[in-house]
């Protein structure tokens, strides 16, 4: 792709966050006025286990060129030990997604309630790494 | 462990003894019809015949453990099985799909099947029993084992309660691995001397052998690949319904949201401009090898069930190995192990994130 055409692409991008975390450090970073790039469709969810993988393949399948999951920090989960759940859960993914490529298009992170600048930061540098990846093939395929 | 040295000749009263002697209530066992086997269900011990040539007989219809999933019962269920049967049996014990107190679960030595169809068809060539040289001899003529088969490290019985092992000739030794195992030996008047069934050194040459056969297989390393791989599923899910560790009562992919129909389908269709019908075979077969990633004994059922002839070995036993990996994790080794998605550690897989 040359660079006219990554410059015109605006990535759409899916992600799943966990209420008591980075669903509130979003809320920090409006709230602080942090700026980040408006591609994400957030997804809120009531605990990182809440995650199924069946969501991230769906969302890549059907043409998402980014999908995000982000949790709380292991060890401080609401739920005492969702996210230690959830860990699994995206290690078993990702590695199957490793396997057709797919991987690059899905990021996890943990970002606490109190990291809105962390949070404005991962979705300005998700954005930028999504758009080099350009737009998700799936997106034309009649499947 | 403990064991007994046995000949072929005494295996059919061995499983006469376990229902004479009341140690299990029912048997679910090879059974031979002609040149075909298949399994039966029997109460009654007069009903067992001609054991070893079943038994060992180097044929797979069905997994025997699909055949008992779900069934939570009082009564002792025994099952004599090939390992892959077994292992199933195992991951459903900790699926809480079969009840641990409830079945005893024997294991028979393998050394590859053929489909039970080509096994009815060259029965005249392949005989009751086979060996790796009358295997290897057999590819030549052109009728080759399961690729399942071929790719699987585990044909030596070493799970289950008890184990019978293939010696020399029609040698056999019968073996209790865990309490319950031997306590259905010791029932069964068996004299029980120590017994070293590790057998190392076969199991190694047999996992080089697997091990190279699967890297000589084509590989579906990308999403185009995959896409080309599934293209003639119609999605029938046969391959679900065979698979033994496959277990939900209601599948995702029997409702609305999984198997769309009418409106739903213009919906898709509206957001993605064109829609393949049938739809969904990356979804379902992704989802899918999702749910059987930990738990996946690489039986090679799916395979035999799919209508298409799609070679499903190639997909989910090789994908779940990777996912299994990651997590150290053997299905149907050990029924006191919990399974991976039902336990963590609190530091571990970072790597995984990203």
């Amino acid at each position: 792709m040359g660079e006219e055409a990554k410059e015109e692409f605006e990535p759409k991008i899916v992600g799943f966050t966990c209420n008591w975390c980075t669903y509130a450090a979003a809320d920090l970073a409006g709230t602080s006025r942090k700026k980040y790039p408006p591609n994400s469709r957030i997804i809120r969810l009531m605990c990182s286990a809440r995650l199924d993988p069946m969501f991230v393949l769906k969302a890549l399948l059907n043409g998402a060129d980014g999908v995000f999951f982000s949790g709380c920090h292991p060890g401080e989960c609401h739920y005492i030990k969702g996210n230690f759940y959830a860990r699994r859960r995206i290690a078993a993914i990702r590695t199957i997604l490793k396997q057709f490529g797919l991987d690059d298009r899905f990021k996890s992170y943990w970002i606490s309630a109190s990291e809105g600048e962390k949070f404005a930061n991962t979705m300005k540098s998700l954005t930028e790494e999504v758009r080099e990846l350009g737009p998700n093939p799936m997106r034309g395929k009649i499947i | 462990m403990k064991g007994a040295e046995l000949k072929h000749g005494d295996l059919e009263g061995l499983l006469k003894g376990l229902l004479e002697k009341g140690v299990v209530d029912c048997l679910i066992l090879p059974h031979r019809t002609g040149k075909s086997v298949s399994y039966m269900l029997v109460k009654d011990a007069d009903k067992i015949e001609s054991s070893a040539s079943a038994l060992f007989a180097p044929s797979f219809s069905v997994n025997a453990a699909n055949l008992v999933k779900g069934w939570t019962i009082k009564e002792k269920v025994g099952i004599v099985a090939k390992s892959c049967e077994i292992r199933a049996a195992v991951e459903l014990i900790k699926l809480k799909q079969l009840d641990n107190e409830s079945v005893l679960l024997i294991t028979t030595d393998c050394s590859g099947a053929y489909t039970n169809q080509v096994y009815t068809e060259h029965y005249a060539e392949i005989g009751d029993l086979v060996d790796s040289a009358k295997i290897k001899e057999l590819e030549g003529k052109g009728i080759t084992i399961r690729e399942s088969c071929s790719i699987c490290e585990n044909r030596l019985a070493d799970v289950g309660d008890i184990i019978i092992a293939r010696g020399a000739g029609d040698d056999l030794v019968v073996a209790g691995l865990t309490e319950k195992g031997e306590g259905a030996l010791t029932a069964l008047e068996l004299s029980l001397e120590d017994k070293d069934l590790e057998r190392a050194a076969e199991k190694e040459k047999i996992a080089a052998e697997a091990k190279a056969k699967l890297a000589s297989l084509p590989e579906l390393n990308s999403l185009d690949a995959l896409e080309e791989f599934l293209q003639d599923c119609i999605v029938c899910k046969n391959c679900r319904d065979m698979c033994p560790v496959c277990y939900c009562k209601e599948c995702f992919f029997d409702q609305p949201l999984g198997d769309p129909i009418g409106g739903d389908l213009l919906n898709l269709a509206e957001l993605r401009g064109a829609i393949g019908l049938p739809t969904g075979q990356l979804f379902y077969h992704l989802t899918r090898v999702y749910h059987v990633s930990t738990t996946c004994v690489g039986c090679g059922a799916c395979e035999d069930a799919c209508p298409k002839d799609i070679p499903l070995t190639r997909f989910y036993p090789v994908i779940t190995q990777k996912v299994q990996e990651i997590f150290k994790y053997e299905p149907g080794k050990d029924v006191d192990e919990p399974l991976p998605f039902t336990a963590y550690e609190e530091e571990e897989l970072e790597e995984c994130l990203r």
